[in-house]
């Protein structure tokens, strides 16, 4: 269904985040490294490198694009405390002839006490806002009133969320029926059990944020979350990186049934919940009609989810973190995607099949020197573990490697061992 | 590492071997099998590697610790550390470099016998190792050992090798260390520090001590109990992990007083605790009795000393393998490697994975982040289209214009690609609806009985608003003796009739050319099934006749045709106990309710009217034949509520587009998230409305679909409902959502093509005029037009222009008649109607005069940067920028056509193929 292929990103250390812009055509990854990088698709579909700059003194964690109606800006944020918002200029020297575009800071947002662990601008609806979060638990909602100016950004909102925020996902719905609403996690790892997914809904009298929603049942650290573009749709997708894939439905109770001022309230339904992950789940993302969710975990894979008809969700896709299918190529004919790693169950399976007689490989194989010999047994240990199979073929078969030895013996003799970073 | 417990070591050099001890040593040979099938004798270690045994070595009994020779000569060496305090060389490898044939086997002895806690390699000088001994009374419990000493007689003192040598057994033993170390302490970890070759960092009893070679005397130590298995960050020579108990410790050596933060605790003790050698920041802990091995991962460089921030470690967990991992080892080289090994011997080889970022891009093509790499990936084209995401679905529905086709409205369902039965139904009916619309129009002006409005809003007003009595009459069965109770049909109930597609417009309730289209396209039971229920018995079996000798049909149609032609009345025979039982065995669900149908009770019809896969349009127009009026209304309401929850687009018929079209169109838009449809098909009820606003008489807005309505106030009731579908949040905000999409897309001409179609239906949604040009004299607007333009206040007319400018004046400003300002290329005022470009060249000129005729009056256009303010003629700037960069007009340094990003982006459908 899908197949992929490698950019070569030149990121000196590990990517951290990536993002499309409204269009498609452009992306901006951040790393490590401490820079960003912006993308831009040709018209052949290559990606071209167009601008890369060093924007923190840390790792920096993720980027974003705001809405092109206000620009090319992007934003953000990093282990070294501050948010920042960038702006593309067209400036004097011929950077275009060279396809490179400047990118200019337009503001650095300091009011977070440490690392600034994720930045995501509003729907556009709502004007021209950012709202950050950091691992002091707090959520700042900035605001640049001026939309031609960006250097200036108020500090609208401070919510407090008591635990380590960790990713913040707008709820994009532009309809006028459903208030702002942000949804942030936490990946507080420490035992208490307190809920780590908490939704705040923007109140019109109070002019506040007030916590709508918590979801009791996501106890565990939560490392990404993601509201699904909601196309009409009459309720909230929400999707949950924890320690496994979960979507939740918020589907808003009619006004009229609550009074009026308070929070929505909300019938909060969980539709799916995967651990093929099989551990930690990093990242999901939603496709633009919220109808597939991608999701990346811990088994290095990306898997895609699809809703069918009767809302059932299945895992429709699967690939591996470099791009190489996982039952397609692999001659191991395990094509159950629903298993979440293969490893453990073959071994299993071959330890289940593999019930019969050990013994080494033939002594008189080229390789079976003096010094080898000397110092072989051949008996094989107490509890016989399970280690090779009896096979007419086996001589031909440890015949076929490449011999380590030779390489080895025509280099000459290096004292420092090469894995050494002195 | 105890007897039972084995520990798992890869070779530093040749990264293709590990070597397994436990009782005896095991050396393996890791290879690839990505590409080839899995040799007989090797054991899989993972989807794509598997090992092979080279040899084992059970010589060195007691064996407490293994450290395998940092250099790359001899192979395969390795010191182990006896429970006797020996450290003895030995090999795995088939070296017959006689250099080093003497290495083996050596043992270094030391003075009392107790457990070697632990051996480490110099990594700089490779002759030395450390080992780290149990504590015996006063005696040192850290020796550094020179393997060499015998071969390298001119570093050792004389003294040294003649007690080696002086040893009876044999001249393999060594007892004298080059330096003895923490006496009266012992030692259960070591370490060599990077920094110098001649720094050693062991964890002591209760300490942690930095040893100086160059100084034995002179130690560094701090008190703490995290002491085992010290190990230093390869990528921050500063940065030592170690531990105690759960608990993990991580120093910095420059501020060696205290931890610079401690791990979470774990409830189990740990057991091994290494970083990984390819990657910064990166630890992985194993503790007691677990399949866990859980990784730390130390995403930023130390902060300099005085920096107080807490850096951020993400903590993760991997499961390698189900059971009990006893040791792992990271790989030397390969980027994240490990490989782990249970206590029963099991092995796997895996690599723990970056934490991928990912992002999906507007179009169906998603990106992601492992590591330092990126990789795209996209759908492929030429997918079968059942899986297609909707996404991908309303693009190219978007592409082959969809929705667009407003004369043959049920043609839409071909764009959509002619797939979904549900869009076929859905398309049909808005196409009866609108029909039948324009019809009872036509009629109503020659008769006042109005029903044209109640068209669009579904069966279920139509029927609700028959309230006259209708009464069953007998009708005879054509061909057959037999007669059957139907209902008379009244004007609402032909019209449902007619909404279903049954019979034709006008009076006529023949169904003959319903059933012919049928049969065209080879719909033979369908065809069989609606001739029956008008009690044509002999038609069914004709056409059922006809289907199975057409050869496109089945031909088991002759077989039901047969069992058709064998009905009986009676209630008792053969043939209705039968048909009654086997008819649940056939397929097709409309030969089905056929039998289910002959076989009912008269007034009973629940078996077709509840077959489910019996199209919607079949059933209620089943129902409007057979059913008295209240059993009509009970069966619509409910089957209404049921496309309602579902829903199902077929169920529009019923809704017709109302209120409850919309709730149901919602079900749907929930269920699949085709916004583009719903756009498309309520702003068919804007057409009805605008169509219909000439017959509207009562323009009062009243919900009165959900209770029954007075006999009187039927045309009232429905009148408001177009307005209110059309003011309806949720369909204007699928509008909305679906122009976005377009945006995203790019498929701005699709979006542009949209927005005219709706301002067609719905002249409300057209945008107000956007720009307005001034005159620099007089400050009005130049247009001559703007006097039509409603919200302008002001008409033109007023400062002496009239109706009809002159198209000689067009250069000056019509309020005030000075001239306007000068194009910056051809020095013209403009509003003149341009020659040929004067800066393409030749060729282009001519290939462009037809087109530049053509476009002549956009050429006329005004045009002006927004940054420099200086403009022209829209042809005129054009050609200009397509060969420069900058503004046309001197010392103007603004890159006009640069300034703005999205500008420059192509609309994709001229890309598309």
């Amino acid at each position: 269904m899908f197949v992929a292929r490698s950019i070569a990103a030149d990121h000196k250390d590990l990517i951290h985040d990536v993002s499309f812009d409204f269009h498609g055509r452009r992306m901006a990854t951040c790393s490590s490294d401490q820079s960003v990088k912006v993308w831009d698709k040709s018209e052949s579909g290559e990606w071209h490198c167009t601008a890369s700059w060093k924007t923190h003194s840390g790792s920096v964690w993720r980027v974003t694009w705001a809405h092109p109606e206000f620009g090319q800006v992007l934003a953000s944020c990093s282990f070294d405390r501050t948010a920042a918002v960038w702006e593309e200029i067209v400036g004097e020297s011929n950077d275009k002839l060279r396809g490179q575009s400047h990118w200019v800071k337009r503001t650095t947002l300091v009011d977070s006490r440490t690392s600034v662990t994720d930045v995501k601008f509003a729907p556009k609806h709502m004007g021209l806002m950012l709202a950050t979060c950091s691992a002091d638990g707090i959520v700042r909602i900035y605001e640049a009133p001026d939309v031609m100016n960006l250097s200036q950004w108020s500090l609208q909102h401070e919510i407090s969320c008591k635990l380590s925020c960790s990713c913040i996902s707008w709820n994009p719905s532009s309809s006028r029926a459903h208030a702002p609403m942000i949804a942030v996690g936490s990946d507080d790892s420490s035992p208490n059990a307190m809920a780590k997914v908490q939704i705040f809904e923007y109140n019109e009298n109070t002019r506040k944020y007030a916590k709508a929603e918590t979801l009791l049942t996501v106890t565990d650290p939560v490392h990404d979350i993601a509201f699904a573009p909601n196309l009409g749709r009459s309720f909230h997708i929400l999707a949950i990186a924890t320690k496994d894939v979960r979507i939740f439905t918020l589907k808003p109770v009619r006004k009229e049934l609550t009074s009026s001022g308070g929070p929505t309230k909300f019938e909060i339904h969980i539709v799916a919940q995967f651990d093929n992950h099989n551990s930690q789940v990093w990242r999901v993302s939603w496709n633009i009609t919220g109808t597939v969710l991608a999701s990346s975990g811990d088994d290095g894979c990306v898997r895609l989810w699809k809703a069918n008809y009767m809302d059932n969700w299945k895992c429709t896709g699967i690939l591996k973190g470099n791009g190489s299918p996982v039952n397609g190529s692999s001659q191991q004919g395990n094509s159950n995607p629903s298993i979440g790693s293969n490893i453990p169950s073959l071994q299993n399976s071959l330890n289940g099949s593999s019930a019969g007689r050990y013994f080494f490989p033939p002594l008189d194989s080229p390789r079976a020197g003096s010094r080898w010999s000397s110092y072989a047994q051949l008996l094989p240990p107490p509890p016989p573990p399970p280690l090779i199979e009896h096979s007419c073929d086996a001589d031909t078969a440890s015949l076929q490697y490449p011999h380590p030895r030779r390489r080895s013996l025509s280099r000459p003799l290096n004292p420092l061992p090469e894995n050494e970073g002195v | 590492m105890s007897g039972t417990k084995p520990d798992i070591l890869w070779a530093p050099h040749q990264v293709d071997r590990f070597v397994v001890c436990d009782s005896e040593l095991s050396l393996y040979h890791v290879e690839s099998t990505v590409n080839s099938e899995l040799k007989a004798g090797s054991l899989r270690l993972s989807e794509d590697s598997a090992a092979t045994l080279l040899s084992i070595n059970s010589e060195t009994p007691y064996m407490k610790c293994v450290a395998w020779y940092l250099s790359y000569d001899p192979e395969c060496l390795l010191a182990v550390g006896q429970a006797n305090g020996r450290v003895v060389l030995t090999s795995l490898g088939q070296d017959h470099n006689s250099k080093f044939r003497d290495l083996i086997g050596k043992e270094f002895v030391p003075k009392h016998a107790r457990q070697c806690n632990t051996l480490a390699w110099n990594p700089l000088d490779s002759n030395w190792l450390a080992a780290g001994l149990d504590k015996h009374r006063a005696d040192f419990s850290v020796l550094i050992w020179d393997i060499c000493s015998k071969y390298t007689p001119d570093i050792v003192p004389m003294e040294k090798v003649r007690l080696s040598v002086g040893e009876t057994e044999t001249s393999l033993l060594v007892t004298k260390p080059l330096y003895e170390l923490g006496q009266n302490d012992a030692c259960l970890s070591l370490c060599w520090l990077p920094r110098d070759q001649k720094l050693l960092l062991a964890g002591m009893h209760r300490n942690l001590a930095i040893f100086d070679l160059r100084n034995t005397s002179q130690k560094m130590f701090v008190n703490t109990k995290a002491v085992q298995g010290v190990t230093v960050d390869p990528y921050f020579h500063d940065r030592v992990a170690s531990f105690y108990e759960g608990q993990v410790a991580i120093w910095d050596l420059r501020k060696f007083e205290k931890p610079v933060l401690t791990l979470t605790e774990q409830p189990k003790p740990l057991t091994k605790v290494a970083w990984c050698p390819t990657r910064t920041g990166l630890l992985a802990t194993l503790t007691r009795d677990s399949n866990i091995i859980r990784l730390y991962d130390m995403q930023h460089t130390p902060t300099p000393i005085g920096d107080e921030t807490e850096p951020t470690i993400i903590e993760r967990s991997v499961q390698p393998c189900d059971n009990y991992i006893a040791s792992f080892a990271w790989h030397p080289t390969s980027q994240n490697r490990m490989i782990v090994v249970t206590p029963n011997r099991t092995m796997s080889d895996f690599t723990v994975f970056e934490r991928i970022s990912l992002a999906w891009s507007p179009i169906t093509s998603l990106m992601w982040a492992c590591g330092r790499h990126l990789y795209e990936c996209a759908e492929e084209e030429n997918d079968n289209s059942l899986e297609k995401d909707i996404a991908t679905k309303m693009r190219l529905r978007a592409l082959s214009r969809y929705g667009l086709d407003t004369e043959q409205v049920w043609r839409n369902h071909i764009l959509a690609g002619n797939e979904d039965p549900q869009l076929k139904s859905l398309w049909y009916t808005l196409h009866y609806i609108l029909f039948m619309k324009q019809y009872t129009e036509d009629m109503d002006q020659k008769s006042p009985g109005n029903k044209g409005s109640l068209v669009y809003a579904g069966i279920k007003s139509i029927v609700k608003s028959s309230l006259g009595m209708v009464e069953s009459s007998r009708h005879n069965w054509s061909g057959l003796d037999k007669q059957s109770d139907i209902q008379n049909l009244n004007e609402e109930r032909i019209l449902a009739l007619q909404l279903c597609g049954w019979i034709k417009k006008g009076t006529d309730v023949d169904v003959g050319p319903f059933l012919n289209s049928l049969v065209q396209e080879g719909e033979w039971e369908r065809a069989a099934a609606v001739a029956l229920f008008n009690l044509d018995i002999r038609r069914a079996i004709q056409i059922l006749n006809e289907g199975a000798s057409s050869g496109k049909g089945d031909l088991n149609l002759n077989v039901v045709a047969m069992a058709l032609s064998g009905y009986t009345d009676e209630k008792n025979s053969l043939w209705r106990e039968m048909c009654s039982t086997l008819r649940l065995q056939l397929n097709n669900p409309y030969l089905c309710v056929m039998f289910a149908f002959l076989t009912s009770e008269a007034g009973s019809y629940d078996g077709v009217l509840y077959e489910n896969k019996v199209a919607v349009r079949d059933r209620v127009a089943f129902a409007c034949k057979f059913l008295s009026d209240s059993q009509l209304n009970r069966y619509i309401e409910k089957l209404t509520n049921e496309m309602k929850d579902a829903g199902n687009l077929e169920g529009i018929l019923l809704t017709g587009l109302t209120k409850d079209g919309v709730d149901l169109m919602e079900s749907y838009v929930d269920r699949t998230g085709d916004v583009q449809t719903a756009s498309y098909c309520m702003l068919q009820c804007m057409k009805v409305k605008s169509e219909s606003e000439v017959a509207q008489s009562c323009p009062t807005l009243s919900d009165l679909m959900d209770c029954s309505p007075p006999a009187s106030s039927v045309h009232g009731i429905f009148q408001g409902s177009p307005l209110d579908v059309l003011k309806d949040e949720r369909v204007q905000y699928w509008i909305e959502n679906y122009r976005n999409l377009l945006d995203a897309w790019r498929f701005w001409h699709k979006r542009a093509e949209f927005d005219i179609h709706r301002s067609k239906l719905d002249p409300s949604s057209k945008p107000l005029a956007q720009v307005f040009v001034s005159c620099n004299f007089c400050g009005k607007s130049i247009s001559y037009s703007c006097s039509t333009v409603p919200h302008q206040g002001r008409g033109f007319s007023q400062y002496g222009v009239s109706g009809s400018p002159t198209k000689s004046k067009v250069t000056s400003c019509p309020g005030c008649r000075k001239p306007l300002p000068r194009c910056a290329l051809c020095l013209i005022n403009m509003g003149t109607p341009v020659s040929s470009c004067p800066g393409g060249s030749k060729s282009d000129e001519k290939v462009d005069l037809s087109k530049d005729k053509k476009l002549a009056q956009f050429n006329n256009w005004f045009t002006w940067c927004h940054n420099c303010r200086h403009g022209g003629h829209a042809g005129h700037m054009l050609s200009w920028f397509r060969d420069h960069a900058e503004c046309p007009v001197s010392a103007c340094t603004c890159k006009c056509m640069q300034l703005d990003t999205t500008g420059n982006l192509v609309p994709a459908e001229t890309v598309q193929p």
